[in-house]
């Protein structure tokens, strides 16, 4: 198993498992405890096992907007975007964040599963361009801090004032005395900072271990896999392998908006997404609410009220906010519609459920980052 | 490692890590054991099994899921279900906190229960295979 930079700290605080061939803590005190830390007030994620890369050279733009289906040129310094990237099937490869640091330099952050795939992918089209590509995943180490105070938290150890850095962008901070760089955003519908670290390995991992625990001191509860699951479930938020794969398009997985098929110059997969969208799709990513007792999880069938079996459930899970089991299934899109009847086949019985809102699944007046304050 | 968990005496186990145990009334309490409680952690909910339900030994009669996993509760005992613990559906956690006590799931009107017993093992026997285990 590879191990992170904050290994130490897994093994002698958490519930470690191979995720993905990585030494990863599934939970430190508790599922429950953690998830409610960042729903309620602050959680921190070891994130090291994540895919980051630097994208330099005066054809990066172009680069970027080739590889990515949304349009990357619509970036201002410090703006970081959302996207996906796909085969020239329109299958997705993975769902990724383009941070633009100049017009010349872009971070590129990525899922662990894919770390491999998508830097070959990227380096292996990078060919007719000027641009150039540095897997830093292993030199950068990156912690996630997570929850309706994450700034107040983060704010006791930083130097810079946070209020500044605005949403989904990233900014050069000072945290415990180091230089990094910083991006508010998440995997958990709540606000929050991704961290950056610099200039520290998995062999020697002192700087991300002293950042990692003057977050615990500023009351940040450290976060295992288990709850990083549950929050993003919770906020709609895709995984990969469960809700997207090579053999699923972006307008199969609702994520049409990130998909310009307009921008200019070419885009690998755009022929075959359009195609899609010009014929239309054959299922479609839904939210499903339990009506009764009962969670749903990956792989379950889905059955119309006729209990004929329309689809799977690609993930699903008992809310722990909302206290009701929610899942993600994709079904033909005469389902689609909110409030339509479903059942989920559960240990061989059909269970209703209903078509709900699902981005997120949780009152968005109530958490998440757009939480009334 | 096996030292953690608890392994009461004068009842019965399977290898699955279910419990079976005699009650004075000729009815037999069944539950998950301490290590499968463990295993699982914050137990978040139970599918109690069926009342009136006939079921044979080794039947897959409920389930008890945390937020990350399901495991299947197999039926240490053939019979009758003629109780099962609605308490859990409200409280699942009692599973974890008293998996011999107030965590049992349901209790059954056992059909051969010298037969089944044979291929239960007892605390002494359970203990030493808790040790085979592995994590």
């Amino acid at each position: 198993m590879k191990k992170t930079h904050l290994y130490k700290y897994h093994v002698e605080h958490g519930n470690v498992i191979d995720f993905g061939g990585f030494a990863m803590p599934v939970w430190y005190e508790g599922i429950k405890v953690e998830h409610a830390a960042v729903r309620n007030a602050c959680g921190i994620f070891d994130t090291c096992h994540m895919g980051r890369t630097w994208a330099t050279g005066p054809d990066v733009i172009r680069f970027l907007n080739y590889i990515v289906t949304n349009d990357v040129t619509t970036l201002e310094k410090n703006g970081g975007l959302y996207t996906v990237m796909c085969r020239p099937t329109g299958g997705i490869i993975d769902d990724l964040i383009l941070y633009k640091i100049s017009d010349e330099k872009f971070w590129v952050v990525y899922n662990a599963s894919n770390r491999e795939k998508d830097f070959k992918w990227l380096k292996k089209n990078s060919k007719d361009f000027d641009v150039k590509l540095k897997d830093v995943s292993d030199e950068v180490a990156m912690i996630a801090v997570q929850g309706p105070k994450a700034q107040e938290v983060l704010q006791k150890i930083t130097e810079q004032d946070l209020e500044k850095v605005e949403r989904f962008n990233i900014s050069d901070l000072t945290v415990s005395g180091y230089e990094m760089m910083a991006a508010r955003t998440g995997y958990t519908g709540e606000d929050g900072f991704e961290l950056y670290i610099p200039d520290t390995t998995p062999e020697n991992p002192e700087k991300a271990l002293k950042v990692w625990n003057d977050l615990i001191e500023a009351g940040a509860v450290p976060c295992g896999l288990g709850a990083r699951d549950s929050l993003r479930l919770e906020a709609g938020l895709w995984l990969y392998g469960n809700d997207m794969d090579e053999s699923i398009n972006p307008l199969e997985a609702r994520l049409g908006w990130t998909v310009k098929l307009d921008k200019e110059g070419y885009f690998i997969g755009q022929r075959a997404i359009q195609k899609k969208k010009d014929e239309g799709i054959s299922k479609i990513l839904v939210g499903i609410k339990m009506e009764e007792r009962g969670i749903p999880r990956h792989g379950y069938p889905v059955l119309n009220m006729e209990e004929e079996e329309i689809g799977l459930v690609t993930s699903g899970g008992l809310s722990p906010t909302l206290g009701y089991g929610i899942a993600m299934a994709y079904v033909p899109p005469e389902y689609r519609k909110r409030g339509t009847e479903l059942n989920i086949q559960i240990r061989g019985k059909p269970v209703k459920g209903k078509v709900v809102k699902y981005r997120p699944f949780y009152d968005s007046s109530v958490y998440g980052w757009k939480r009334d304050k | 490692m096996t030292d953690e968990y608890k392994v009461e005496e004068g009842i019965y186990y399977t290898k699955e890590h279910e419990w079976a145990k005699k009650l004075d009334d000729g009815m037999v309490a069944v539950g998950i054991d301490d290590f499968a409680q463990a295993q699982l952690h914050e137990i978040v909910y139970v599918e109690l099994p069926e009342m009136d339900a006939e079921v044979s030994q080794g039947e897959a009669i409920g389930a008890v899921e945390s937020v990350k996993a399901v495991s299947d509760m197999y039926c240490p005992v053939g019979g009758k279900v003629v109780e099962v613990n609605e308490e859990l559906l409200d409280t699942p956690e009692k599973i974890n906190n008293d998996p011999y006590g107030e965590g049992w799931i349901a209790k059954i009107e056992p059909s051969s229960l010298d037969d089944d017993l044979g291929n239960l093992m007892d605390a002494a026997a359970y203990a030493e295979y808790l040790k085979t285990v592995s994590h």
